[in-house]
């Protein structure tokens, strides 16, 4: 599963993070591995894998980032990944990561490890949370019950982390005391069964799995263990093994009721707690947060800040780079680059500085926003955010969870596609990502920002609101239709941990904005370069001229259904282009229109009525995915055909929305 | 020391003057299984002694000493009944005439021995209340089940009919005392249909006259009743019992820390949208309808 490094050292030593979501993993991990880390898929899943190099004394640890679980039953396909790859790779020590705020329930996870792996350290994270919550853990006496290292620590403020390499260093170098893996004591009655099982499963290739670890899943119900040794065992076997499993159905509630007794008596020596039914801070700031009412204040709040910050610091850095290097290059190129033939002038100033490098200016834009998401996400308030919002999501059959990708699309459609990952139902997840690319993200804003501005004016604000406000109803009429055919028949159930408040790790932040971004540069300097260079030549080929091109003759060609929205060629194929990237929408146009200072915004009064401009607006903001987000969707959904649903969606939407609110406005 | 017949008298009298007053010779008779001449004979020597008054054609009531000295009574043979069950550990529908007899055959003192030994319990077996020493019976705002009405929720305290086959039927159908019951019918003729523990019971009148209950009041069920989690106020905590989804609902919740036997504590229910518990220390937001599905009893934080 694991890309083996180059060349295979023996002090290379393979390190797996395992942990639950929101315990400060990827803190850790990004801490340990600094910039060297490579962030793919699992093989064959949408979940993604980070793995990373450490140094230490001339040790080389490879780090694991396994997916985040509570727990190794195959409920998630994330708990699928991180077991299977316990049981095949081996690793040669695993870090279990546990929020030392809550123990109680964090060490259920250390239960199933240790059923799989014998070198097992823990990484007691949050500590200064946890005292703050009022518990005090005594980490030698933890160690003693659990016979294993504890290393306490608080990520985010890196501390506690060179510690955790020094046991990790000495873990890997001390020969194994036990090969055997331990387990929690489960009393005759049930160590009877699984042995019972075991019997059973004698002649099967349990394979990967150790078999006595396969009984006590096949015990526990465990599905995907089950269909495993479907097709191994022989037809009476599996007939045996059904009759005895019939009336052992409450098997997994007791195995994990014994779990829990058994960290609540590991806990018992360890843990000082606070009286029960006293308020923690995060309690008393959920008050607020989580309110039905407040809730969706401080929502609306929290979301017209991080739009004013974003906006206000990223507009006038993308106007500065837009004006000040890419127009600027582009006169270079057009007026003093005689010594090129046409074509080239053509290509570098119209294809790729007004196409790819247009595109590249709002990078600033998107950053920002992807910082202040980060943010949002690592004080752990945006799991509030998908609490007061599930009921709102619930009318279009999706759950809270779903409101976050959507969300993070006001910045980008293609991490909001990339985010439904969050969403453990498969119909939900698909919904989400059909609806994602219905939010009006920074290019398409940026769009109704200067056409809004030269058609309207002073009233600039107000129809750029509307648009806003008329593309999120579709998005939910669009929901509720969808929701018939997708969701046929499935409850959203919403059931994610709310994470305890915590200081933000501008590492963390900035490392996760990172990535995002570099996530969508890859896709600009990749499909948007070759997508703008196919458009390029369809605008070049075969007359020199946009006029009389192959992209002009499509244009006039559309005209007819232009006509019915008010809008000319030009207009129409600057829709078409908006398939590159939203934003390119202006360029196409100040190519079309003639590329004078002030000119575009003239032209652009001398061609649209109100009603014209109002139907373009609308057709813009619905227009099909860009380029990014349709690879994205293909991507998520793994084939072509949900990609060819939602582009033929939104070009109906688009287009009939467009000539039905011209026709009206015409007539008003 | 008064005869035991007499003590038996005032004893019927006593129990008899909660729902008829004053009582009529007849009923008396009914009660003891005497002959209505043995009953008016009895009567003139009780008036004689002054412990009853006596209205001709009408019936009887107890003096001032005579509700005493039938209060004594009362008191010995319900201590005496707790006694057999408790400490000999006999059947509650076996004792009742076993206590009949022993109640006239002590002193004051062994009846105080008997109720420090009985740590000063307050109701028989049968839920009826124990008179204390000076004869206070502990008010109770108890009626007869058949006096309920429809949709009330009612939780049985006493059987006031110490009948060996009548307390083994009500032991049978589940409705001992501290059982609680929703009237879901009333026919007619006074037969209810009653809702316990998921099942339907119908029950005739007479007996639903022999059961004593009280209402619950809404929110307040008893502790150990099992109710979804989604009924949790804001505040409340919560023991998990058991689920009532599908096997993948089991998964989630076992893997989330909802296992039989947590503490759950309810962070936020605004009754609509999603609830906040926190079980095993950490927060986790669930649909109403997911926490509907998962049955928990009411705990008392300070437990």
């Amino acid at each position: 599963m694991l890309e083996q490094p180059e060349k295979p050292d023996k002090k290379t030593v393979v390190v797996a993070l395992a942990g639950a979501p929101n315990v400060g993993k990827s803190t850790v991990f990004n801490i340990l591995t600094g910039l060297s880390q490579h962030v793919g898929n699992w093989p064959g899943k949408t979940v993604e894998q980070k793995t990373g190099i450490a140094r230490h004394n001339g040790l080389t640890l490879q780090l694991v980032d396994l997916p985040g679980t509570y727990s190794l039953t195959a409920n998630s396909m994330e708990e699928q990944i991180a077991r299977d790859y316990l049981v095949t790779e081996k690793p040669d020590v695993v870090v279990a990561l546990l929020n030392a705020a809550s123990l109680d329930r964090h060490l259920y996870l250390v239960t199933e490890l240790m059923e799989l792996t014998p070198r097992l350290i823990v990484a007691l994270n949050m500590v200064d949370v946890a005292r703050q919550e009022g518990m005090n853990i005594d980490v030698k006496a933890l160690e003693s019950a659990l016979h294993m290292p504890v290393v306490p620590m608080v990520a985010s403020k890196n501390r506690g982390l060179k510690e955790l390499v020094e046991v990790i260093a000495q873990k890997c170098t001390q020969a194994v005391d036990s090969p055997a893996v331990g387990h929690v004591e489960y009393g005759s009655k049930i160590s009877g069964d699984i042995a019972h099982i075991e019997g059973l499963l004698t002649d099967a290739d349990t394979s990967p799995y150790p078999r006595h670890w396969a009984a006590m899943k096949v015990l526990e119900g465990d599905s995907q263990i089950n269909k495993l040794l479907h097709d191994r065992l022989s037809q009476d076997r599996q007939a045996e093994l059904d009759s005895f499993l019939s009336d052992k159905e409450s098997a997994a509630i007791t195995l994990a009721g014994l779990r829990f007794d058994w960290v609540k008596n590991v806990l018992s020596s360890a843990q000082e707690r606070p009286a029960i039914g006293r308020g923690s801070v995060t309690e008393r700031l959920d008050r607020a947060a989580t309110h039905p009412i407040w809730g969706l204040a401080v929502l609306a709040a929290v979301m017209i800040l991080v739009f004013l910050i974003v906006y206000g610091i990223g507009v006038p850095v993308q106007h500065f780079l837009q004006v000040s290097l890419i127009e600027r290059v582009q006169t270079l190129v057009f007026d003093h680059a005689h010594f090129m033939p046409g074509w080239l002038q053509s290509f570098l100033g119209n294809g790729l500085l007004g196409g790819v490098g247009t595109v590249l200016t709002f990078l600033p834009i998107l950053f920002l926003f992807f910082i202040a998401w980060g943010l949002l996400e690592d004080v752990g308030y945006t799991a509030r955010v998908a609490f007061v919002t599930d009921r709102f999501m619930h009318l279009l059959g999706l759950h809270g969870k779903s409101s976050l990708p959507l969300l993070l699309g006001f910045g980008c459609n293609v991490p909001a596609v990339m985010g439904t990952r969050i969403i453990e139902s498969k119909r939900a997840r698909l919904l989400t990502v059909l609806l994602a690319p219905l939010i009006p993200c920074a290019g398409r804003m940026a769009v109704i920002g200067v056409i809004a501005a030269a058609i309207f004016g002073g009233q600039a604000i107000l129809v750029t609101a509307g648009i806003i406000a008329f593309s999120l109803v579709v998005l939910v009429v669009s929901g509720l239709l969808m929701k018939r055919f997708i969701l046929e028949g499935e409850r959203a159930v919403l059931m994610m941990e709310l994470p305890l408040y915590h200081e933000p790790n501008p590492r963390t932040i900035g490392l996760v904005s990172w990535q995002r971004t570099i996530a969508f540069i890859k896709r600009a300097g990749t499909i948007i370069l070759v997508v703008s260079i196919i458009i390029w030549v369809l605008s070049y080929f075969p007359s020199g001229s946009i006029e009389g091109s192959v992209l002009g003759h499509i244009g006039r060609g559309l005209q007819p259904v232009g006509r019915l929205m008010g809008l000319n060629w030009q207009l129409m194929v600057a829709l078409l282009t908006s398939f590159v990237a939203k934003e390119n929408t202006i360029a196409t146009l100040g190519v079309l229109l003639g590329r004078e200072k002030a000119g575009l915004s003239q032209a652009l009064k001398g061609m649209l009525t109100p009603a014209a401009a109002i139907a373009f607006l609308v057709a813009q903001v619905l227009f099909v995915p860009c380029v990014a987000t349709v690879s994205a969707i293909r991507q998520e959904t793994g084939g072509w055909r949900w990609v060819a649903f939602s582009v033929g969606l939104q070009l109906i939407l688009s287009l009939s929305l467009a000539i039905v609110i011209f026709q009206i406005a015409r007539l008003a | 020391m008064r005869s035991e017949r007499v003590e038996e008298y005032l004893e019927a009298i006593s129990k008899r003057q909660k729902t008829e007053m004053p009582v009529s010779t007849s009923s008396l008779a009914a009660d003891l299984g005497v002959s209505l001449p043995a009953v008016t004979d009895m009567i003139r020597r009780l008036e004689a002694e002054g412990l009853i008054n006596y209205e001709p054609n009408r019936g009887v009531s107890l003096t001032a000493e005579g509700s005493r000295a039938a209060l004594t009574t009362i008191r010995r043979h319900r201590l005496w009944e707790r006694f057999l069950t408790d400490i000999l550990g006999l059947r509650w529908d076996k004792v009742h005439d076993a206590a009949c007899r022993l109640e006239h055959a002590i002193s004051p003192d062994m009846e105080e021995s008997l109720a420090s030994l009985l740590s000063y319990t307050d109701t028989c077996p049968h839920g009826n209340p124990i008179p204390d020493k000076n004869g206070h019976v502990k008010d109770q705002d108890v009626r007869p089940l058949s006096e309920f009405e429809v949709g009330q929720k009612v939780r049985i305290s006493a059987v006031v009919k110490e009948d060996g086959r009548l307390l083994r039927k009500i032991e049978k159908w589940g409705l001992k005392p501290k059982a609680i019951v929703k009237i879901k019918r009333k026919d007619d003729d006074g037969t209810l249909e009653l809702k316990l523990d998921g099942q339907k019971l119908l029950l005739d009148k007479t007996t639903a006259d022999y059961l004593m209950a009280i209402c619950v009041s809404p929110g307040e069920e008893a502790a150990d009743e099992e109710i979804p989690m989604s009924k949790l106020q804001t505040g409340e905590f919560g023991v998990l019992k058991s689920y009532t989804g599908g096997k993948e609902m089991l998964g989630r919740c076992l893997s989330m820390g909802f296992t039989p036997g947590s503490t759950v504590k309810m962070v936020e229910n605004f009754g609509r949208g999603p609830v906040l518990a926190k079980v095993h220390d950490v927060e986790v937001a669930l649909g109403q309808g997911m926490a509907a599905r998962i049955i928990v009893t009411r705990m008392n934080p300070q437990c």
